[in-house]
């Protein structure tokens, strides 16, 4: 079988995340195609004349739709955003490796910036439907302006599901009473006791939080990030995701912090 | 199967191959031999092709399928393959598509390229003169073909010494029945001595522990400084794969496959723009650490094959053969700053 052959996804629903990033709800039109995935693994979506780009998948397998969240960035996700209702992309994946979620069933932290959060999101909600088989779960989300929140709606489920949820934004306005400022600085603020964490954003913020968890007692194999790569196979053949022996597309994107800290 | 066939009697064996198959053979050129569809053309067996054979496995472009648009869905198709056997490849060659096999292999194997892989015949010239950029010997993929190929041929002065491996390669050699002669003791003892010389004439401090060695030593960010970033040792290596894929045609087109480079700026760019490898010398360190570290942890075996194309290719000379990355500031600084 044809690898770079993708399968055919109706879009189903778009939800206005941001005014720069919108929730795709997908339904696959292949009968029979088997896909299953894990909170942090990513799909190759297609839009077909404009080509390929490798999202995250923003739900959680806990529950029946699958979604991705897409920000308008290059050529292709705006050929995305561009769709409508009952239009067809094509799907190939899940690729990669999510997070070892065996080896996170105990406290939880879990830090994202930016765009970042959409994978973050799939194991929010896994957990919180999942959420007997976790420790304490604390969620630090920060944004450029309030404006760039993702999933406002879904922070007071997580909240009674018990987690808890601190949201910061890089700059503020009138209209926001909440946080301003860096995400490691609601860090700070939690009540942790070291256990396992997952961290997507930019470099430098992973970096940074990644640090201060290590200052307060979490070791550095238990902290999970994430991690952005340029991709266009999905499979490791291309070479373009590659960090030393690694390709993000199979061996990650999700890696422990301790392997691919000299990447960042 | 052995047989002996006399240089005279080559061409009528590739015209007896043609008729059955499209044959691809080092032809001559004004730009030097070049590996092309042969029709009669004079061949240059001599020297080794600049561009190698990848170009007939992993092509600089191909589609892997066409789409259809039809009642809002999409239709998709394969274009079909065709057979070929490739002529007088090189065991450095050979020894690439072993590695591309186990590159290419790897979970979820490739099947655009093994359709292609599965297609190809291959014919190996072992090397009797090895060119003064060749090192294979170091790296073990020469000058005798190790892997697995159809029909091996070693010019052995008048005539090709044939070594049919397999039953398409006895196939090969029935095309020609009637061209062959029987291979003699002297011949296999010819191949030997030849080789062994071969062997002999290429420098010997070349292993994969060599060149890493080398690596420790070198100072990335000056080399990169000298190089151009035009990718051209990539599109010249046996055992460079990397690729694009990228859309042609609304709303019914194809979906291409073309050959890029890691030695381009923009191969790794996020599209944020951030860059993990932003600097020549960045790229030049992940291309050594590619080939030496990182394919041999993954396939077992070293990522170069010792061609030297690369070095031929390099309008900045870098990464010339009589070296290996840190001689050129260890032991020749001066010719390299001139």
């Amino acid at each position: 079988m044809n690898e770079y052959i993708p399968m055919q996804a109706e879009i189903v629903d778009i939800d206005i995340e941001s005014p720069n990033t919108y929730l795709f709800t997908l339904e696959l039109q292949d009968e029979g195609a088997d896909f299953r995935y894990l909170p942090g693994q990513f799909v190759m979506i297609s839009v077909f004349g404009l080509g390929e780009c490798p999202i995250s998948i923003a739900s959680s397998p806990t529950r029946r739709s699958l979604q991705l969240c897409i920000r308008r960035a290059g050529k292709v996700t705006s050929g995305i955003m561009d769709c409508l209702v009952g239009d067809v992309v094509g799907i190939r994946g899940p690729y990669g490796k999510g997070f070892p979620l065996d080896r996170m069933m105990r406290d939880v932290v879990i830090a994202g910036g930016g765009s970042g959060f959409a994978t973050l999101r799939s194991l929010i909600n896994y957990i919180a439907d999942r959420r007997d088989e976790f420790g304490k779960v604390a969620v630090a989300y920060g944004a450029r302006t309030s404006q760039d929140l993702y999933f406002m709606q879904e922070y007071k489920s997580w909240q009674s599901a018990g987690m808890e949820v601190a949201v910061t934004v890089d700059i503020g306005d009138e209209l926001w009473k909440g946080n301003v400022g860096l995400v490691t600085s609601l860090i700070d603020s939690f009540d942790l006791t070291p256990g396992s964490a997952a961290i997507c954003g930019p470099p430098v913020m992973i970096d940074a939080v990644a640090r201060k968890l290590m200052d307060r007692g979490f070791h550095r194999s238990d902290i999970y990030v994430s991690l952005e790569r340029h991709m266009k196979c999905g499979v490791g053949k291309c070479e373009h995701c590659a960090i030393g022996p690694y390709h993000a597309c199979q061996d990650g994107p999700v890696f422990s912090y301790d392997r691919v800290r000299d990447a960042l | 199967m052995k047989a002996f066939l006399p240089k005279d009697q080559l061409p009528f064996l590739l015209e007896e191959l043609g008729e059955r198959i499209e044959v691809i053979a080092p032809v001559s050129t004004d730009a030097g031999p070049s590996f092309v569809t042969w029709q009669g053309q004079p061949l240059d067996l001599k020297d080794k092709p600049l561009t190698p054979i990848t170009e007939f496995l992993l092509p600089h472009k191909e589609a892997l399928f066409t789409y259809v648009q039809e009642a809002g869905r999409y239709i998709f198709k394969e274009e079909e393959i065709p057979s070929r056997l490739l002529f007088g490849i090189r065991p450095c060659d050979l020894h690439a598509i072993a590695l591309l096999d186990r590159i290419f292999g790897r979970e979820p194997p490739d099947q655009a390229y093994f359709r292609r892989r599965r297609a190809t015949a291959l014919v190996v010239q072992n090397c009797t003169s090895p060119g003064r950029e060749c090192f294979c010997a170091g790296l073990e993929a020469g000058p005798e073909a190790k892997d697995p190929c159809d029909l091996q041929l070693t010019d052995v002065g008048d005539g090709f010494l044939c070594q049919a491996e397999t039953p398409a390669g006895i196939l090969i050699l029935n095309a020609g029945r009637a061209l062959l002669k029987p291979a003699l003791p002297e011949h296999l003892q010819e191949k030997a001595k030849l080789l062994q010389e071969a062997r002999r004439a290429m420098p010997q401090d070349r292993s994969c522990s060599q060149i890493r060695q080398a690596m420790e030593r070198a100072d990335w960010e000056a080399l990169g400084r000298e190089c151009l970033s035009c990718g051209g040792c990539s599109f010249v290596c046996p055992v460079c794969h990397c690729f694009n894929i990228l859309d042609l045609g609304v709303p019914d087109g194809q979906r291409l496959r073309c050959r890029d480079s890691c030695m381009l700026p923009g191969f790794s760019r996020l599209t944020g723009g951030a860059n993990p490898r932003r600097t020549p010398g960045q790229r030049l360190r992940h291309w050594y650490q590619e080939k030496f570290e990182d394919i041999p942890q993954i396939t077992g075996l070293p990522g170069c094959v010792g061609c030297g194309r690369c070095h031929l290719t390099c309008p900045a000379a870098i990464n010339r053969v009589d070296l290996t990355v840190a001689s050129r500031f260890v032991d020749d600084s001066s010719e390299a700053r001139r």
